[in-house]
Formats: C-alpha cells, structure tokens, sequence
C-alpha cells in the first residue's frame, strides 16, 4: 500500500507537467483544451490521470521508463480516455493464416453479395 | 520487449474463428438485405467525384506481422511510406503492450508522434479514406475480426482502390497484398467505429484535413516534444487557416523554444490581433517582448492580458507582477 504510494507520486514527479514550456508562458494544451468541448480539464486533473495511466501501463509490462515516455507522447485527452480503461480497450492485435484464408472467403462472398 | 515469445491463446483463436463463420453466416444473410453497410451503400448510389479511378500505392512496403505485432507491422509500413526508417523490432518497443497482447489506438497515435511525424486520425468515412490514398498516403485502419461482445481487434494498412471494382487494396498480417470489396472492409471496419489514422511528414496536409483536428493533431505533436516539426505543421496549418488560434498560440510557443524570439513575437503578435479576447496572447507576448528587453511593451500588454478576466487572469496577474518587479530593478534581470 505504501510503496505503490510512493512510486505514484515517484511517477508524478517524473512525468512533471505536460506542456511545461517556459516559466511563465502559458502552453499550447490550454488553448487545446479551451477549444474542445469536453469538460475543462484541470493541470491537476491531467497530472493525476498521467500518473494513473503510466502505472497501469507499468503493470502491464513496461518499465517505468518506457510507460513514462510513452504517456508524455499522448494528449491530455487520450490520458482521459485511458485511464481506468486500459483493460477494456480495443488493441489490435490478431492474426493467423486460417483467418486470413477465412478473410479471402468471405471477402469473395460479401463482393458477390454487394455486386448482386 | 524485441520479440515476444508468445503463442496465441487457443480460446482467442476460436473465437476469431467462430467470429468468421458468424461473418460468413452474415454475409450470406446480406444476400436477404439483412447487414448493414451504409457507407458502401452510399458510395454505390453516389461515387465519390474527383477521384482517379484506381490508385495502388505500390512504393508503401510491406512488413511481415509476427503473433499480436500487427500494431508495429501496420506502424512500420506507414512510417516508411512516410521516409522513416522503421520496423516491426524497432517499433514493438514504442506502441506494443504486452499485457493487452495488442496495440491501443492512443498508443499508436502516440508512437507515430515519437518517431517525428504528425498522426492524424481520419474522419469515420469511407470516402475520407479513398480520397487520402489517392493523395498518396496510407492508411491504418482498426478492424474487429468477430464480435461485438468478444471482439479481436486487428490493424491492418490499405494502400489502394479500384473505384469499378470497388475494392480496396489492403496489407494485413502475412499478406502483402490483398482485395478487400469495399462491403468487406466496412463490415470488420464498422465495429471500431470507422477508426483510422495517417502518419504523415511535418508540414505535409491530410488531403481531407479539417481546421479543428490538424490544429489539435499538430499541438500532440509539441506536446510529445518534437519542437521542430509541429513548427513545420503550425506553419502549414496557418497557412491554410491564417487566425488559428492553436496554430498561432503553438507556433509562438515553439520558436519561443527553439530560441527564435522574433519569430515568436511575430506568432503572438499575430495571435492577439486576430483574437484580441484571448490572454494567453497577450500573456505569452508580454512574456517574449519582456524576454526581448522591451519592458514597457511588455507592461501594455501584461496589462491587457489582466484586465481581461478568465481563468488565464492569475497568470497574467504573475507576469504583470514579474515584468514590474523587473523595472524596479533592471540591474538584476537577466530572466522575467
């Protein structure tokens, strides 16, 4: 319980903030996100759902280092979208040769259909 | 990561398998008119105009997909087509996740920006797709191979049309080069509702590119700190849409920087003409005519920037405050 505290507030620190630009310029993600219709999303907001996602991504086998950039290569809007929800999201990923084979029937089938 | 020693679970594979069978079961039913295809429908009734009547991308290569890697397989055809060097062992590490066995869509948005170029995800169409293709650009699409409720979600990269046939010319899994009718595509491609994206160069417009998406598109590429090329994609986009605001406020903040104080002031300058309402603005030109010693333009507009309220106002208040506390004492400021 206290160590997973301590690495989520280890991986605050090291995300940081996005967008941190230069003391005292005001980053391009508030223009982003005063124009998008979704609720006002706060630094803190964005911050904690940054924390959140890289966590996850850690428990599902990354290391911290790699969970971190990839996190600080998405918007604040995709980190909204994933946290909470990394298990149930699409992710691509299956193949085989009989699905492909199975894929090229149906292809055929279905052309037939439309150009009936 | 490099490559994964995995083998596919046999209950995945059945349930793509039995997905199939339901599909095929489906599209039999559609001879009845039972399956629902809106957009093929559509572009049947109406094929889209100004299109060349088929295109292959034949210069987009094709990467060989191992078990669960059609994530970096699709990634690293697109990035190629786009002249970067990659594939499937170099991209695994930035977009793969072993424990979903897959790639998440925000990921792959996210690897593509890593790797220097603008991804840019498409309108839900059909046509949008036609049309990016026949400007040249691939495109990566999300499919689900079963159902609804137990889906296998797989990438897969369309590098062609043929308007009279009406196929698509599709690289997936082992295959490098497939037709897909259009009915075909849309009836795995519908369940990720129509998701789509594009890896495109800095500076380089999607051909169906819409104001409010390349300019958010373009501001992810910053943020994922690739300073140079969103200032080639801020350049493009504003040259398309001249008062972005986006576009104006990123592209000021970018040579801000990488050192181009100008240039910076000119993008805030701009940006608080054509949205004299906005304090970021104003703030962020306060900021750089500060930065450039000029104090008293810099007060003006600080004080500007406050006296417009909004949820900008506390730091507008602390530039004021710090462009203040400089001309108190000019000797000790080398930094606002």
């Amino acid at each position: 319980m206290f160590t997973r505290l301590i690495s989520r507030l280890l991986i605050v620190c090291m995300i940081g903030l996005p967008f941190q630009v230069h003391a005292g310029l005001i980053g391009t993600d508030e223009v982003v996100s005063a124009t998008q219709a979704a609720a006002a999303r706060t630094t803190v907001a964005s911050v904690l759902n940054r924390s959140d996602v890289a966590g996850q991504l850690q428990a599902m086998g990354l290391t911290p280092q790699a969970a971190k950039d990839r996190v600080a290569a998405l918007t604040d809007a995709e980190v909204a979208k994933l946290a909470g929800q990394i298990e149930a999201l699409p992710a691509g990923a299956d193949s085989s040769v009989g699905l492909i084979l199975l894929l090229i029937l149906l292809g055929v089938l279905i052309w037939w259909a439309v150009k009936k | 990561m490099g490559s994964q020693e995995i083998s596919i679970p046999a209950g995945q594979k059945a349930r793509a398998r039995a997905g199939f069978l339901i599909a095929a079961l489906a599209a039999a039913c559609g001879l009845g008119g039972c399956i629902s295809l809106p957009q093929t429908d559509a572009l049947r009734e109406s094929p889209p105009q100004g299109l060349p009547p088929r295109v292959e991308l034949t210069q987009v290569p094709f990467h060989l997909q191992d078990d669960f890697l059609c994530g970096p397989a699709s990634l690293a055809m697109v990035f190629n087509a786009a002249g970067v060097p990659a594939d499937v062992e170099s991209v695994t590490p930035l977009v793969y996740l072993p424990g979903r066995k897959g790639s998440l869509q925000a990921e792959m948005l996210g690897a593509t920006r890593r790797s220097g170029l603008l991804a840019y995800p498409l309108a839900p169409q059909l046509e949008d797709l036609l049309r990016e293709i026949a400007a040249g650009t691939p495109v990566v699409v999300l499919l689900n191979l079963a159902f609804k409720l137990a889906p296998v979600w797989h990438y897969a990269v369309v590098v062609g049309y043929d308007l009279d046939k009406r196929e698509v010319i599709v690289r997936s899994a082992k295959r490098s080069r497939d037709e897909w009718s259009f009915g075909f595509l849309e009836y795995f491609w519908k369940e990720s509702d129509y998701w789509s994206m594009l890896a495109l160069p800095p500076g380089r417009m999607p051909a169906t590119a819409r104001e409010a998406e390349y300019a958010v598109a373009t501001a992810a590429l910053e943020q994922a700190g690739q300073a140079r090329g969103a200032r080639e994609s801020y350049r493009a986009l504003l040259e398309r849409w001249p008062d972005n605001l986006i576009g104006l406020i990123g592209l000021g903040n970018v040579e801000y920087g990488l050192k181009d104080l100008a240039a910076a002031e000119r993008a805030f300058r701009r940006a608080s003409v054509a949205h004299p309402q906005s304090a970021v603005a104003l703030n962020n030109l306060a900021h750089v005519l500060a930065a450039l010693g000029r104090l008293d333009e810099a007060e003006a507009a600080a004080r500007t920037a406050v006296s417009l309220e909004g949820p900008m106002q506390a730091q507008a208040r602390e530039t004021l405050e710090s462009i203040l506390k400089r001309r108190a004492s000019p000797a000790a400021a080398t930094r606002p």
